[in-house]
């Protein structure tokens, strides 16, 4: 559905993106994640058809996406800070979107003023800043778009809003196969909506995968063993990071489950806890391994 | 139907997975009853389409239940023989569990009385 390859972007000479390549299948709910100033905004500028990109592809329902009328009547793109014309109530403001976009769906609309319960004669310039997103929204799932690209979109909603919107948005996917790239640093919600992640450093693409197979691929172990022989199993294993709390040890382990559980266990372990790891711990030690650490601050 | 423990660790698609098996071995859902659709559970737990189609057909490939094309997944009638994937992984969760007990200093008579009692359970 949104296909990117090999795409290069500078501005001015400075390197934004270098060489990204990544998909996003059709229905998929996607999570861009990054380091602040990784290009995550650039990317979705890009994918959007805002920007052109210096080099490579970027395809959006198999066409590209610059410049390309048809390809934007189906793709959103809900920026990080939500733009409408100035002065503009609701009401003339889904009056534009009208006239915009063929796909417009009137009974949506209605239906979704209930849900957002905002007054269509009010100045959007005068909303809080939540109540605008809100706005953004409201406009944006009335369009009907086949594609939907959220930039950091929960900043500012309030937890019901969230649950509303997410809600929402799960059920075009649902229903229509909705395509949904979304960018957010909070790792939390994209954890609980999206399918599959990308995390991008420093203009490049550093993982792409699975969620779910990411997430089964790597372990939190705490261990202990009666004799002080834990320097034989840092031998063994994948470990990516290893730390020592009093007499237990905490590592971080790659690996299948089964065969990391098994090697342990021939060492006889006093202690032996098994815990996933959270999405933010993956992109911490990710980020870590690309030279991104966090290390002891003290100012 | 039953709620998702978001905070927990564990990934959705696992906890999902579990629940369901949950809901089949204690006859909660019955043999060849409909489990409600992809679409449906998305909505009431709010979560990706794509978690519940990818547990659905982790539950199928473990013969917990089956799907017909255009109709949904239903419960499997439970043959105890079939599950060798199932049987394999409790076999070893028995291994670990038993060595545990041993190290901790169960003795095998003690074993044997708990195994005892779970058979006059079922």
């Amino acid at each position: 559905m949104i296909e990117v390859k090999q795409v290069d972007k500078s501005f001015d000479k400075e390197k934004i993106l270098k060489n990204v390549s990544f998909s996003v299948q059709k229905g998929s709910i996607y999570g861009l994640l990054g380091s602040n100033g990784a290009g995550k905004t650039t990317l979705m500028r890009t994918i959007a058809g805002i920007l052109v990109q210096d080099k490579g592809e970027v395809q959006a329902l198999g066409e590209p996406v610059f410049e390309n009328e048809q390809v934007k009547q189906k793709l959103v793109f809900l920026p990080d800070a939500p733009y409408f014309l100035p002065q503009y109530t609701v009401k003339q403001m889904a009056n534009y979107y009208r006239g915009m976009y063929e796909r417009w769906n009137e009974e949506r609309y209605q239906k979704l003023k209930g849900v957002f319960q905002l007054d269509e004669n009010r100045k959007i310039g005068r909303f809080s800043k939540g109540m605008q997103r809100q706005v953004a929204f409201w406009l944006a799932m009335s369009v009907m778009p086949d594609v939907l690209i959220l930039d950091e979109p929960f900043d500012g909603l309030d937890a019901v809003m969230r649950q509303k919107i997410r809600q929402l948005l799960i059920q075009d996917v649902a229903e229509r196969e909705m395509t949904i790239l979304i960018s957010s640093h909070n790792l939390r919600e994209v954890e609980d909506i999206c399918d599959h992640i990308g995390i991008l450093h420093r203009g490049e693409v550093l993982l792409e995968r699975d969620l779910d197979d990411l997430r089964s691929d790597i372990h939190k172990l705490q261990v202990a063993f009666r004799d002080e022989d834990d320097a034989i199993l840092q031998s063994e294993l994948d470990i990516v990071h290893h730390e020592k709390r009093g007499s237990v040890l905490m590592l971080i382990v790659k690996g299948n489950e089964q065969k990391v559980s098994e090697t342990v266990q021939r060492y006889h372990p006093v202690v032996y806890d098994h815990l996933p790891l959270t999405l933010e711990e993956i992109f911490i030690y990710e980020m870590g391994g690309a030279g991104y650490a966090i290390e002891n601050i003290l100012v | 139907m039953f709620e998702l423990d978001v905070r927990s660790r564990k990934p959705i698609y696992e906890q999902l997975v579990e629940k369901l098996k949950k809901l089949i071995i204690n006859d909660v859902l019955k043999e060849d009853e409909k489990l409600p659709s992809v679409r449906e559970l998305a909505q009431q737990l709010t979560i990706n389409p794509n978690t519940i189609q990818k547990a659905y057909r982790e539950l199928e490939a473990q013969g917990y239940i089956y799907s017909l094309k255009g109709k949904g997944s239903f419960v499997h009638p439970v043959e105890k023989s079939e599950n060798e994937e199932g049987l394999k992984k409790v076999r070893e969760e028995l291994k670990q569990l038993f060595a545990e007990a041993i190290y901790l200093g169960m003795t095998t008579e003690e074993i044997q009385a708990i195994l005892r009692e779970m058979e006059g359970v079922n």
